[in-house]
């Protein structure tokens, strides 16, 4: 009986219905990526390495190939030099600092194996490109500091525009307007 | 014997065996860091303290002998805590930079304190510190004093085994510093064997700082291609680029010592200067061109004359050389093959290999230095064999041993030596002979400085004795008559019931496994004698400027650098029809060439090479050859048309002709190498020699009597020679060895010094009736009066521009530059 | 460089030992005596008369403190430090002495008149706190005694 009524009553569908028009009206979940957002990830993330400097702007790298030592995946290459002019803390710097990011996996054991805590994961994780040269981190780019500052806490969707260059697309964040993802 | 119990472990050893050296047979690991094996007993660093049973305290194990029922723990707790703080107070002082450290992985202190050191330390005061910088001490060593942890390791080798005691330890107490005198610029061998046996990161090669860490490194086991000592290394290599080289404290005679040139001496391979691709003349010009028409426009021209000869250098491997004598005889049907080996003629040198016994198989430099009187002849040995140097002063330690040198240069050895005798170059002959006189009739002539009836009454209370023969007497035109004085001799020390071992020093790395595999115009793969003679090196000159010699094929060798009379090799060679150059290098010879190839050095390439002892030792390629670079063996093969694909192939040919190697497995030659067996080839030197008499007569030297007025012109004889850090033309070419030494020098003696009004470190003008130079004056206390030297190794005064062929031993003057 | 007169007083020196290295302590003292301290030439020249290698020379010249380095004041004074005079406070004389003279240990007054350095075991153990002042020993130190003696000294 209750059935039949329920039937010729549409109740099914006004539940179903409902549910939509509940969501449509309520704040939306979706990214907008990467036209008009994208997600900040947290501090603890994983992306792509950077390299450190200390409070002087000198290079903490010593080049002592720790990194490379404990790398599983093998990606990446140091090769040290001596300098003498206080680019690094020590008179020993990287001429080569290299990662392979094809073939990293991110685990993040270089950034445990450091003495000078010199490299660590950063956040940036867009790292798909046109061509295999940017699949290859050199000290220059490692060097550069990210788009996300360290100190900036992360767990949030922020406003982004989407831009096309020459060697890639690129999201550009806007750190000034963030919102929570739930 | 003594039986003691190690750890519960029985074991009998001899008596005065040290409880380190018993645990270590017993198979009980013990950490040191003073002990060295082959270094006095210093017992400062506490590390290999053990516990013996009714003893309240520990003891030293590297001091303390065994006794007989000594009961001796190596790991117990008591053990292990003590050895745990001593760690701990090396690390108080220790400034733990190992990230910044070139030692870093290989560290014997990174080691021990991994294994058993402390895990944390209440060690809170500020660390010792001497300074902020490393400091360079030479442009090979550098120094960190921070790190240094008192071992003076460094400081006894470079006493005891290198014999220059350029360190020292200054200061006291915690503050003691290992360092050169005053800290200042080392003026040492460059041998960086400090380095080598430092523990830690205090003493550091300047060419290998910062260029990869251990673990980088492809490491390869080889043989050193410098002088015939034949040390072994291992040579580390980056991404095809050699870093390093370093010994090992295990493997080959020079076990953990090297000198300058061995260690740091491989920098040449990588040289910008290095041939990369095959040379042509065209024109009159050497230009670039394919392997392919290199090797076809060799195959259509060479050979092609009546008279076609092969020189080839000491430096190659046995299999090249084997192949290069199979070329030039089997392909070019000729027995006009030679070596360089300073250019002698073919009877000083097989009458050489007749009195060395090149035949009779190897013997054991250590079987050698067993001997109670070790006398040394014709090679300034501490330049020329650096590492056959250190083991003989360390057997010349020994009281019961005499050590006899006779040069006429001082060197570094004759600290040690017992008897020093001088003489003039060229009179060798009379030195043995002085002695053979004095043994056999009392009496003794000749012009001898030193006391030759004390080095006679040596020879006559001895019972083994052991003569080193310097490749000097080669050189000289009446070799033969040296030769033969020292059959003599042999003979009568023979006689008389003495061992008696006569050990060459050849300045070639290669230059014993070259006879033995027939590159000498008499002889055969095997020291089988030819049936018809074929013309030394002089001769091939001699036949070339006359206009007779149509082409030559010259391996390796630098004839116009290195042949006494630069001007008539220059002649003789540009009389050749075609020239083939197969070199690392553009020498002086290979611009002459028609054709120049390029080869391989000795890291891109496998082989073996025979060194002095006569001991077969495995070189290994480490990297591919540079550029457009091809193996010489392949080069060889292609030419010749043989079918040879390894070098082991080419070994098991070598077997079946030379039967001293029959024995040896060429793929388990290991860091010993293996001794040669005699060939089993009948004694032929005795014919040779009545062969070569009436030849040797017409050129023996010109008469010193003092009336002469070419001899008051030129009052000084030049003798020449190896510098420490140099070896022939080679060396010129590696960047680091000619930082320690770029310019070719005049030496003398202090007496003549004094005579001319000269002073050490000043410019002269060195003159002959050939040739003239300015050049620094060394002044050598001690050497013999009327004799100058100069190393053989600069292209920039190339010293065989003072020779004039036929002159025999070159005369000069020396004068103050205006 | 040593004058004739140093080097006729090693010379002489040399024929009491029985080589000539062991000769090496007392050369060197007699190079002292006579300019006040050693310098790199003099020990290199002590070396080439004893037939040393310099290092090693270098080395005898480094370890005993009684060699001076570095030139001195007219009054070297040397106060033992090790463990008798340290327990008994030659730390606090150091600090007075150095107030007092305006200088630190192993330097020198701008005068030239005293040279401060801490040294090892003088064997006045029983006396301590002691110190040196050139050949004579000044023992049971305390300030007033050490104002004392500084006062003698002028």
């Amino acid at each position: 009986m209750t059935d039949f009524l329920k039937k010729i009553l549409f109740i099914d569908l006004i539940k179903g219905l409902s549910l939509t028009l509940k969501y449509n009206l309520s704040k939306s979940f979706t990214i907008r990526y990467p036209d008009e957002e994208k997600w900040l990830p947290y501090q603890r993330f994983r992306g792509l390495h950077t390299l450190n400097k200390d409070a002087q702007g000198r290079e903490l790298c010593v080049a002592c190939e720790l990194c490379a030592k404990a790398c599983p995946t093998k990606c990446i290459t140091v090769v040290p030099m001596e300098d003498n002019n206080g680019i690094g803390i020590a008179d020993r710097i990287a001429k080569i600092y290299e990662i392979n990011l094809v073939r990293c996996m991110f685990c993040g054991f270089c950034e445990d194996a450091c003495p000078t805590t010199a490299i660590r994961m950063g956040r940036e994780y867009e790292l798909a490109c046109f061509s295999l040269d940017c699949a290859k981190a050199d000290k220059q780019r490692l060097l550069a500091p990210q788009e996300i500052p360290v100190e900036f806490e992360g767990g949030y969707v922020i406003k982004a525009r989407l831009e096309r260059t020459k060697e890639g697309i690129r999201v550009r964040p806007d750190l000034t307007k963030k919102k929570r993802w739930w | 014997m003594a039986t003691v119990k190690i750890n519960g472990k029985e074991i009998t050893v001899e008596d005065g065996t040290l409880i380190l050296d018993a645990a270590r047979q017993a198979g009980f690991e013990i950490p040191t860091f003073c002990y060295q094996a082959r270094l006095s007993r210093l017992g400062s660093c506490r590390m290999c303290i053990i516990e013996i049973g009714g003893q309240k305290k520990l003891q030293p194990s590297c001091v303390t002998p065994v006794m007989h029922g000594m009961e001796v723990f190596t790991e117990n707790e008591t053990v292990k805590s003590a050895r745990a703080s001593m760690l701990e107070f090396l690390l108080a002082n220790h400034p733990l930079d190992c990230p910044t450290c070139d030692k870093g992985g290989e560290c014997e202190l990174q080691d021990f304190v991994f294994k058993s050191g402390p895990r944390r330390s209440p060690f809170s005061e500020s660390k010792r510190r001497f300074h902020d910088k490393d400091k360079i001490l030479s442009p090979v060593i550098i120094k960190n004093h921070n790190r240094c942890i008192h071992c003076e390791r460094c400081v006894r080798i470079c006493d005891e085994v290198v014999g220059r005691t350029a360190l020292g330890s200054i200061g006291r107490g915690a503050k003691i510093m290992e360092t050169s005198f005053m800290d200042s610029t080392l003026d040492c061998d460059h041998c960086g064997n400090c380095i080598e046996v430092c523990p830690v990161g205090s003493w550091m090669s300047l060419p290998y700082r910062y260029k990869a860490r251990t673990w980088d490194l492809k490491e390869i086991d080889t043989v050193c291609p410098y002088c015939a000592t034949g040390c072994q290394f291992t040579i580390g290599a980056r991404n095809n680029e050699i870093v390093r080289v370093k010994s090992k404290i295990t493997t080959g005679i020079n076990k953990e010592t090297l000198c300058a040139r061995g260690r740091f001496g491989y920098n040449f391979i990588q040289s910008e200067k290095r041939l990369k691709k095959p040379l042509l003349k065209k024109n009159g010009k050497l230009v670039e061109s394919s392997w392919d028409e290199a090797i076809s426009f060799i195959k259509q021209r060479f050979g092609a004359g009546k008279k076609t000869a092969g020189i080839a250098s000491a430096r190659h491997t046995n299999e090249e050389l084997f192949v290069f004598q199979k070329l030039i005889r089997d392909v070019f049907k000729t027995n006009n093959i030679d070596l360089d080996s300073r250019f002698a003629n073919k009877w000083v040198t097989s009458s050489a290999i007749e009195v060395l016994n090149l035949a009779a198989g190897g013997i054991s430099i250590f079987d050698a230095l067993k001997a109670e009187v070790i006398f040394v002849i014709g090679s300034a040995i501490s330049n020329e064999n650096p590492i056959t140097d250190y083991l003989i002063r360390q057997t010349a330690v020994d009281r019961r041993k005499t050590l006899i040198l006779a040069h006429p240069r001082r060197f570094k050895l004759n600290s040690s030596a017992n008897i020093s005798l001088r003489y003039k170059p060229g009179t060798e002959g009379e030195v043995i002979k002085g002695i053979t006189d004095f043994i056999e009739k009392g009496v003794f002539h000749g012009n001898v400085v030193g006391d030759i009836s004390q080095v006679g009454e040596k020879f006559k209370n001895a019972k083994n004795i052991t003569m080193f023969l310097g490749a000097d007497i080669l050189r000289l035109d009446n070799g033969t008559n040296v030769v033969a004085e020292i059959v003599a001799l042999k003979g009568l020390l023979k006689k008389a019931g003495k061992n008696i071992i006569i050990q060459p020093l050849f300045d070639r790395c290669n230059q014993r496994g070259a006879r033995a595999m027939g590159i000498h115009p008499l002889f055969l793969p095997g020291l089988k004698k030819v049936k018809e003679n074929g013309m030394d090196c002089g001769e091939i000159l001699d036949a070339a400027k006359k206009g007779e010699i149509d082409s030559l094929y010259i391996l390796g060798e630098d004839i116009v650098s290195m042949y006494p009379d630069a001007k008539f090799a220059k002649d003789a060679l540009s009389n050749i029809k075609f020239k083939v150059v197969q070199d690392t290098f553009l020498t002086e010879t290979a611009k002459t060439a028609d054709v120049v190839i390029p080869g391989a050095s000795y890291a891109e390439k496998d082989g073996t090479f025979t060194n002095q002892e006569g001991r077969v030792q495995r070189l290994r390629k480490v990297i591919s050859p540079v550029g457009n670079s091809k193996d010489d063996l392949d080069i060889l093969c292609s030419i010749g048309g043989f079918a040879y694909k390894s070098a082991k192939e080419v070994f098991d040919d070598i077997k079946k002709e030379v039967l001293g190697y029959k024995d040896i497995n060429f793929d388990a030659l290991d860091g010993n190498g293996a001794l040669v067996k005699g060939h089993g080839a009948e004694n032929q030197g005795s014919r040779v020699k009545g062969q070569g008499a009436s030849e040797i007569a017409s050129a023996s030297p010109r008469n010193d009597t003092s009336s002469n007025p070419y001899l008051d012109e030129y009052p000084f004889l030049l003798i020449t020679g190896n510098h420490l850090f140099h070896s022939g033309r080679l060396s010129q070419n590696d960047d680091v060895l000619i930082k320690l030494l770029a310019e070719p020098f005049v030496e003398i003696s202090e007496e003549d010094a004094k005579e001319l009004g000269l002073t050490d470190k000043e410019n002269v003008k060195v003159k002959s009736s050939e040739y003239e130079a300015v050049l620094k004056l060394r002044v050598v206390k001690g050497s013999q009066k009327g004799v100058a030297f100069m190393p053989e190794n600069f292209d920039s005064v190339s010293v065989n521009q003072f020779y004039k062929k036929g002159q025999g031993i070159a005369r000069v003057k020396i004068e103050k530059q205006v | 460089m040593l004058t004739d007169n140093t080097i006729e007083n090693i010379k002489k020196a040399l024929t009491k030992y029985p080589n000539k290295q062991s000769a090496a302590m007392d050369a060197l003292r007699i190079v002292q005596e006579e300019a006040g301290y050693l310098t790199e030439d003099a020990l290199l020249q002590v070396a080439d008369m004893l037939d040393m290698p310099p290092p090693e020379l270098n080395e005898v010249a480094t370890f005993y403190t009684m060699y001076n380095k570095k030139p001195v004041g007219k009054h070297h004074i040397q106060v033992c430090t090790n463990v008798s005079c340290s327990l008994l406070g030659s730390e606090h004389i150091v600090e007075f002495l150095s107030r007092r003279l305006g200088i630190k240990k192993g330097e020198t007054t701008l005068d030239k008149k005293f040279t401060l350095s801490e040294v090892e075991c003088l064997g006045s153990c029983g006396t301590a706190p002691m110190m040196q002042i050139n050949d004579d020993y000044y023992e049971n130190l305390t300030d007033g005694k050490i104002e004392e003696i500084l006062k003698g000294l002028k």
